[in-house]
């Protein structure tokens, strides 16, 4: 047996391996492909048991329904846009410069700093809620989006630092030496030359912001109360006030996660590698 | 230092003075009543009502046998599928997407899919398993104490696989190439491969990731809200839903941050443990 043979493994185990990824697939995409298909069956088909799959079954009416019924859904989606563009914008902008001190310019206890803000990334959210709901609701910033927006930077901030600082400590030194010989001074060298090589690693953090921002629903349950909630919210509201019509459920369901999974299936290497690599180096 | 100001600024003020006053409110009993926050002073009176609440007890063994259950099984099934796909057969992009997918779903959004899942009328467990012979009527999966725990149990092992089993092929990929060369070298069959090279070189990887996954076990939330409210009889009542419930519903904000400060702790062990395997060494391993 050669070495690349022994990789592969003899037929038993090629079948096992087989075997095993086929369990995954059905594992990983049952529920998924149960959510789309339910979100595009009529209700009668789908409350039969078992389920009738046959194809005059399969309507748009449900995604017309929800749409033309929800205006809170509508809302939502806006709320979530922009609670998730503006917090995502926020980490990245404060975020950036202090990676980059943290990892390359002379910060007094630059690790301390660094793990520092790591650990409060694992912060459970009940942890501040309550202090931030007292604080918030004496300034009266109660069901503000912004408000929202500033809340998620507790969570998306340091995950922003430490994707990119991550980065940034790979980058050769020579890079800098070169553009200080030229003449630039470090906010140049930051502005002009380490940002744009970091495209990459900025477009992974962005991604990873959004989609938490998105998908956020502890501090949106608390702080929000009409005006300002996100799709999570809605949705989950949906499922208590129409326990009943589960094709309508599911469309708003689809509605929902559809953005953020396009924009991870798209991002999914940079995701991988930018968040894979920070959370196990040190 | 002017780089890194604005968002260590910004930390402390979303962060450190909530934590911070997070302890403060847990001595003193503080109550909302129309609009307005009244505080009194107590000392450890929240604390000493904790030790005696029989739900508080029953929610700190709920979340205990939750994490425990929950970092055993995601440790094990990300390990087999990071194996599965580091597998020449499953280096395809195909199963990178499958693993993103669960990833991305919003967690709200994965409870009501598994809510109409676990439909004990109209859900497709009821109707699987039903025609496969298993059953021979409807369960109602989340109407007792016992199942409705390991269901939830079973949706977010399901939604915390693909990210821990993404850490872990990472690790794997890690593992230099020359290390299963010389094993091979040495006669060792693939199984002896994988407990004398594969584990030994995954031993951080896998700390870390069970460090991490009991973390984010503590602070499942969304599912408990979407699927059971806590219910049946507080049997899925974890820490972090009672100290919501506490604290939002029952408006008792004082003993609420008593309960979310023993989360806190929980936590920051944990979180310190986590730096403390991460922290760069001066001498990396022994390669």
């Amino acid at each position: 047996m050669t070495f690349a043979r022994l990789q592969q493994g003899g037929p038993l185990r090629q079948v096992m391996v087989i075997a095993g990824l086929i369990l995954f697939t059905c594992w990983s995409a049952g529920p998924v492909l149960w959510l789309i298909l339910s979100s595009v069956l009529e209700q009668k088909a789908l409350i039969a048991q078992p389920p009738d799959l046959s194809p005059r079954n399969f309507t748009l009416e449900n995604f017309s329904t929800v749409i033309g019924a929800a205006a809170s859904l509508g809302r939502g989606i806006v709320n979530s846009l922009i609670v998730a563009v503006f917090s995502t914008a926020l980490a990245l902008a404060l975020g950036a410069p202090a990676a980059y001190a943290l990892a390359r310019l002379p910060v007094p206890r630059a690790n301390n700093i660094s793990f520092l803000i790591l650990a409060t990334q694992m912060l459970p959210g009940i942890a501040i809620a309550i202090p931030l709901f007292i604080v918030i609701s004496r300034l009266g910033l109660i069901d503000n989006v912004l408000s929202l927006g500033v809340v998620y930077l507790s969570f998306n901030l340091p995950i922003v630092i430490w994707i990119l600082r991550g980065f940034f400590l790979g980058i050769p030194a020579g890079i800098e030496k070169a553009a200080a010989i030229d003449g630039a001074g470090i906010f140049a060298t930051f502005w002009h030359i380490i940002l744009p090589i970091s495209l990459p690693p900025l477009s992974a953090a962005a991604v990873f912001a959004f989609v938490e921002a998105w998908n956020e629903f502890f501090f949106a349950l608390i702080l929000t109360r009409q005006q300002a909630q996100t799709t999570p919210l809605v949705i989950a509201n949906f499922a208590g006030q129409y326990q009943t019509v589960f094709g309508q459920m599911m469309a708003a369901a689809v509605i929902s996660v559809a953005p953020v999974i396009l924009l991870a299936i798209l991002f999914r290497n940079q995701i991988i590698r930018g968040f894979a690599d920070g959370m196990m180096k040190g | 230092m002017f780089f890194v100001a604005p968002a260590l600024i910004v930390l402390a003020a979303i962060l450190f003075y909530p934590i911070v006053d997070s302890v403060l409110l847990a001595l003193q009993r503080v109550q909302l009543a129309g609009g307005a926050v009244t505080q009194e002073w107590i000392g450890l009176g929240n604390f000493t009502r904790l030790f005696s609440d029989p739900v508080f007890w029953r929610a700190a063994l709920n979340t205990a046998y939750f994490s425990v259950m929950e970092v055993i099984l995601v440790t094990l099934i990300s390990l087999g599928v990071a194996l599965l796909l580091n597998h020449p057969f499953g280096r395809s992009g195909f199963f990178r997407i499958l693993l993103i997918i669960p990833w991305a779903i919003a967690p709200v959004a994965n409870a009501v899919l598994w809510k109409w899942i676990l439909n004990a009328n109209y859900g497709v467990l009821n109707a699987l398993l039903k025609s496969l012979g298993v059953i021979d009527y409807n369960q109602v999966w989340l109407g007792t104490p016992f199942s409705a725990l390991n269901f939830l149990l079973i949706v977010d092992v399901w939604k915390s696989v693909p990210f821990v089993a993404l850490l872990m092929l990472a690790g794997l990929q890690r593992v230099p190439q020359s290390l299963y060369r010389a094993a091979y070298m040495d006669g060792a069959g693939p199984w002896q491969s994988f407990l004398n090279v594969t584990l030994p070189t995954m031993r951080g990887v896998i700390a870390i990731a069970i460090v991490l996954q009991t973390i984010w076990s503590l602070r499942v939330f969304d599912l408990v809200f979407v699927l059971t409210r806590g219910g049946p009889a507080d049997a899925t009542a974890l820490l972090n839903f009672l100290a919501y419930r506490v604290t939002f519903n029952f408006l008792d904000l004082g003993y609420g941050s008593a309960i979310a400060n023993v989360i806190f702790a929980l936590t920051f062990v944990l979180a310190a443990l986590y730096v403390w395997l991460l922290w760069p060494r001066e001498i990396k391993g022994a390669r």
